[in-house]
């Protein structure tokens, strides 16, 4: 990000940068900086709070009335308080793993769960009138039924079937995840993380995806399944 | 919070060991008051417009997003899972900070804002990029813009 913001004031173009990685942007050295402690992905800090976001926006914009630079890294100082766990959020309820653990077993669990959780999407869909569901175009009893090992849809657009896979296996994240967050409360990404990764037929179809994968012979598919399917954070046996 | 010690040992020193380009030049672009800027959001989080290609793999190009565009027509296609899309699920300002920027507008805190917003996608390799986003200033230019706001996820 540091490195447009050089390209983009090289050609003309005034640029603040909002960085989230504080020693990258210390190594590129844009013309201004304004470092953020949030995590990851949330680069203005919490969803669904105006004010603090603004903070956030204006506080960097502020760096473009500046007289002396470059080189400007300046640091906000508050957290993001959506970072925090809210124990009054309850994921939906998703049926427990029967003790048959075959991969058929799993299938149809996670067909069953992608069904029973059509409720809590929509009423996601109904309170924020819209969702990230869709960069695979496929329906999500498509998409699980992929992830759960059969026959994968036919590619469109050119895509191969590994990048195909990719976008199904995001498209049934961001179901589970837009789904599990329409009850009450607030929760922390790390809390619907770990409802999504340790309870629900879907993180355990994709960890077992990701193995399938990894003991094929096709690279690129072992490329997307060993980088892009499972966060490093999630890999089990590394944390 | 992205503090490296909070992140899993591996992810953390590959983020903090990532090569960057070393640059011999330190631009430096001024510009009138705040209230009388236009504002263009630059953001590396692989955003597209539904129905528009996705980012393949670390492709070095950018994506258009017209200022009209809803919150419901914005997508994700990073190629890292190794940040939180739950924000931007829920608010697309966390990534996307559209709706503020035209409320700093409304309330004449900056003068205006872009007619069009850009993504690229950030795993790419910057150099790569170089071309696309040297292009991409010269259509910040003919939309009157003299400010970028980079956002990061």
């Amino acid at each position: 990000m540091s490195a447009l913001g050089h390209y983009l004031e090289e050609e003309g173009i005034a640029t603040v940068a909002i960085s989230l990685i504080r020693p990258q942007t210390e190594n590129t050295k844009p013309p201004r900086a304004l470092w953020v402690p949030f995590e990851l992905g949330r680069p203005f800090g919490p969803p669904s709070d105006p004010a603090f976001q603004k903070r956030v926006i204006l506080t960097a914009l502020r760096l473009l009335e500046r007289e002396s630079g470059p080189v400007i890294i300046e640091d906000f100082p508050d957290d993001d308080p959506r970072a925090q766990p809210d124990p009054a959020w309850h994921p939906p309820f998703v049926p427990a793993a029967a003790a048959d653990g075959s991969a058929e077993a799993l299938a149809a669990r996670l067909e069953t769960e992608i069904q029973r959780l059509r409720g809590a999407y929509e009423r996601w869909l109904a309170q924020r009138g819209r969702t990230t569901v869709g960069l695979s175009r496929l329906s999500m009893l498509d998409c699980g039924r992929w992830v759960g090992g059969k026959a994968p849809p036919s590619p469109h657009d050119g895509s191969s079937a590994p990048l195909m896979l990719r976008f199904a296996v995001d498209d049934v994240k961001a179901y589970y995840l837009e789904a599990g967050a329409s009850g009450a409360g607030k929760p922390s990404s790390q809390q619907l993380g770990d409802w999504f990764w340790n309870e629900t037929a879907a993180g355990a179809a994709i960890h077992a995806l990701r193995e399938t994968c990894l003991a094929t012979h096709d690279e690129r598919l072992k490329l997307i399944a060993g980088n892009f399917m499972v966060p490093a954070a999630r890999v089990r046996g590394t944390g | 919070m992205t503090r490296l010690t909070t992140l899993p040992p591996a992810q953390a020193e590959r983020l903090a060991a990532l090569e960057c380009p070393n640059f011999e030049t330190t631009p430096w672009v001024t510009g009138p008051a705040l209230s009388r800027r236009r504002v263009a959001i630059v953001s590396s989080a692989g955003l597209v417009v539904r129905g528009d290609n996705p980012f393949r793999g670390r492709a070095p190009d950018y994506r258009a997003i017209p200022a009209d565009t809803k919150a419901d027509e914005l997508l994700v296609s990073h190629i890292s899972i190794n940040f939180d899309r739950t924000g931007f699920q829920e608010d697309w300002n966390v990534v996307f900070p559209l709706d503020r920027l035209n409320e700093l507008a409304a309330d004449g805190v900056i003068g205006s804002v872009a007619q069009t917003h850009y993504s690229f996608m950030g795993a790419t390799d910057p150099v790569q990029m170089e071309p696309y986003a040297r292009a991409l200033a010269g259509h910040l230019k003919h939309d009157q813009v003299d400010a970028a706001i980079l956002s990061p996820v």
